[in-house]
């Protein structure tokens, strides 16, 4: 009896004690069945909300705008935003939790809102890599409370993009599930037009990521049924299949970027030089599947011709170990490359390289884009024809990390024959031919 | 994985594992992997920091390391002990050391840490973000993975 007097005080004192170290609150609320907390300093309130008004032209997880008592707050789906299923709600009214944000109020609609608890802030643990359902990089740590555990999500890095932007609608897309979209509806479009072609072009589109390593998507879609008519003068109607690599090399044929394999041309050079900013300070630049370093050292060449005094770092990245090898040491044969790169090269009894001020902005990695890597705030990515070779989950990855990694009004390059696929997310600047698409 | 450090650590390990086993080493193609590795039974780390940050991980099954251990202490080993382990360490750190050495040649500098060892089965090493060159090089005695993985300081 003694005993378990003791034993009760003993618990109410560490109860006491625990509960004096409350120091986190936050909003607890589920998603699909599971539990989520969000940092009650970020929430304004809690409402209960319907007839959203629906903004055309945004994203899917975007459900409208809503009048909150005169003040007008944008709306997103939480369950779409993180592709999880949505309930059907027989309810007519939804539960939606306010975010204040730094400059940005935004509203998110849950399942259900649970309640507030506090914690103590030394108990939270930083997310674990294998947490399925939610990208990573969203959750902030993770909590256990009476036997549940709780995934503290990360409500800034939600909404970054828009506070970054200060656009009032959210743009950020869902890749996965607009670049699907758009799949579908191209392949709609062409089935009612014409029924043999559709099936030849997707004959076609299924031999070329084995036969050549090519894959067809929404990133290079366009360019594939446009290639499929000046074949079919070619080869004749009844012979438009690829039986081998030759074939499928002959139909890809005209789909590389201009200057691939050889230092950028003279036109090239002044048609980029004329789109891109004035810089100062640090420039970062990325170039996946740089190859020899040709593309790297182009790149070098008109950023520094056009704003000398940048500190440059160019990244080259090629996951062939042959090339990216020989590219710290590119030889150049003088003469046969444009006037433009004399100044900065320098010759020796070895040969002509580029001068030490070219050199030393360069960073040549072998890499292999299926596998993460970390990169700085970037100005500047030169990925021509580099996606286009890797299969739809890494196009999109990439894409979406290069997006993420993007300082505001950072600059993409792709192949002439590429259009990124998360295209609401990027501007396009046209000069020349040469497509350059700007962070929105 | 920048490509001017990929070659010292080819070199070191190709040159230290011939001379202290007097053996032929088999050099295999290198190949690049995720972070997350499974690790064959034995493995000993060096960690770098400096100019650059990550790791080297000499990676090998307990019979490899056995035979490797044996052959460099002269005697039949036959268990994982102490010996077994003070040696591999001693490998790691000679190839490692090497492998900086040669580094420092071209102008990278990065201190290194002692080397740890691990042994146990179904193990895995992650590293969120860098990913690993390994270079496989073929003994009589096994296959011994060098496990490379570090990046460039971001920002730096």
């Amino acid at each position: 009896m003694n005993m378990n007097t003791e034993t009760v005080a003993n618990s109410k004192e560490l109860d006491e004690k625990k509960m004096k170290k409350i120091d986190f609150k936050m909003v607890t609320f589920t998603l699909a069945g599971k539990d989520y907390g969000i940092d009650i300093m970020k929430v304004r309130e809690i409402h209960k909300a319907e007839k959203f008004t629906f903004v055309p032209n945004s994203s899917p997880f975007v459900r409208g705008v809503y009048n909150m008592r005169g003040d007008i707050i944008s709306v997103i789906d939480l369950r779409v935003f993180f592709n999880l299923p949505v309930e059907k709600n027989e309810k007519r009214y939804e539960n939606m939790i306010i975010l204040r944000l730094e400059d940005n109020t935004i509203g998110v609609l849950v399942d259900t809102i649970e309640k507030v608890i506090g914690i103590d802030s030394s108990r939270k643990q930083p997310p674990h890599p294998l947490f399925g359902d939610i990208n990573i990089k969203y959750i902030e740590s993770i909590v256990e409370n009476d036997d549940s555990l709780y995934i503290i999500l990360e409500a800034e890095k939600i909404f970054s993009s828009e506070t970054i932007t200060e656009s009032r609608t959210p743009e950020k897309a869902i890749p996965a599930a607009s670049a699907v979209e758009e799949i579908v509806f191209d392949a709609n479009a062409i089935r009612t037009e014409d029924n043999s072609k559709a099936l030849n072009i997707g004959f076609i589109e299924e031999t070329l990521p084995t036969y050549a390593g090519f894959y067809p998507t929404a990133l290079n879609r366009d360019w594939v049924i446009d290639r499929f008519d000046s074949w079919e003068k070619q080869r004749g109607s009844d012979n438009t299949q690829l039986d081998n690599k030759e074939d499928a090399d002959a139909y890809l044929r005209g789909f590389n970027s201009p200057f691939t394999g050889e230092l950028w041309g003279d036109e090239y050079i002044s048609a980029l030089t004329s789109m891109l900013p004035e810089k100062s300070g640090n420039v970062f630049v990325w170039n996946p599947g740089c190859s020899r370093g040709y593309e790297s050292y182009s790149i070098a060449a008109v950023l520094k011709s056009k704003n000398p005094e940048i500190l440059l770092k160019i990244q080259g990245n090629d996951n062939d170990l042959i090339n990216i090898s020989s590219a710290p040491g590119l030889m150049i044969e003088k003469g046969r490359v444009p006037s433009f790169y004399d100044s900065f090269l320098v010759s020796s009894e070895k040969g002509t390289q580029f001068n030490e001020v070219i050199k030393d902005s360069l960073i040549f990695e072998y890499h292999d884009l299926n596998n993460d890597t970390s990169l700085p705030p970037l100005d500047f990515v030169v990925c021509r024809d580099t996606l286009s070779y890797m299969n739809e989950a890494v196009q999109l990855k990439v894409l979406e990390k290069i997006y993420e990694s993007m300082k505001p009004g950072g600059l993409l390059m792709l192949g002439i024959n590429e259009k990124p696929s998360n295209g609401s997310n990027w501007e396009l600047i046209e000069n020349n031919g040469l497509k350059l698409y700007k962070k929105k | 994985m920048r490509v001017e450090y990929i070659n010292p650590f080819v070199e070191a390990a190709f040159n230290i594992l011939k001379e202290v086993l007097q053996t032929e080493v088999n050099r295999e193609e290198l190949y690049l992997k995720k972070s997350t590795q499974p690790v064959m039974g034995v493995a000993a780390i060096v960690g770098l920091a400096g100019d650059v940050e990550g790791r080297v991980l000499i990676d090998m099954s307990k019979e490899t390391a056995m035979k490797v251990a044996s052959t460099m202490n002269g005697e039949e080993l036959n268990t994982i002990d102490e010996l077994v382990k003070a040696t591999i360490t001693e490998l790691a750190n000679m190839i490692t050391a090497q492998a900086v050495t040669k580094l420092h040649e071209l102008g990278f500098k990065f201190d290194l840490t002692p080397p740890a060892i691990m042994t146990g089965d179904n193990m895995q090493v992650s590293d969120l973000n860098v990913e690993a060159l390994i270079v496989p090089l073929g003994l009589p005695q096994g296959k011994i993975e060098i496990n490379v993985a570090i990046k460039e300081r971001v920002g730096a």
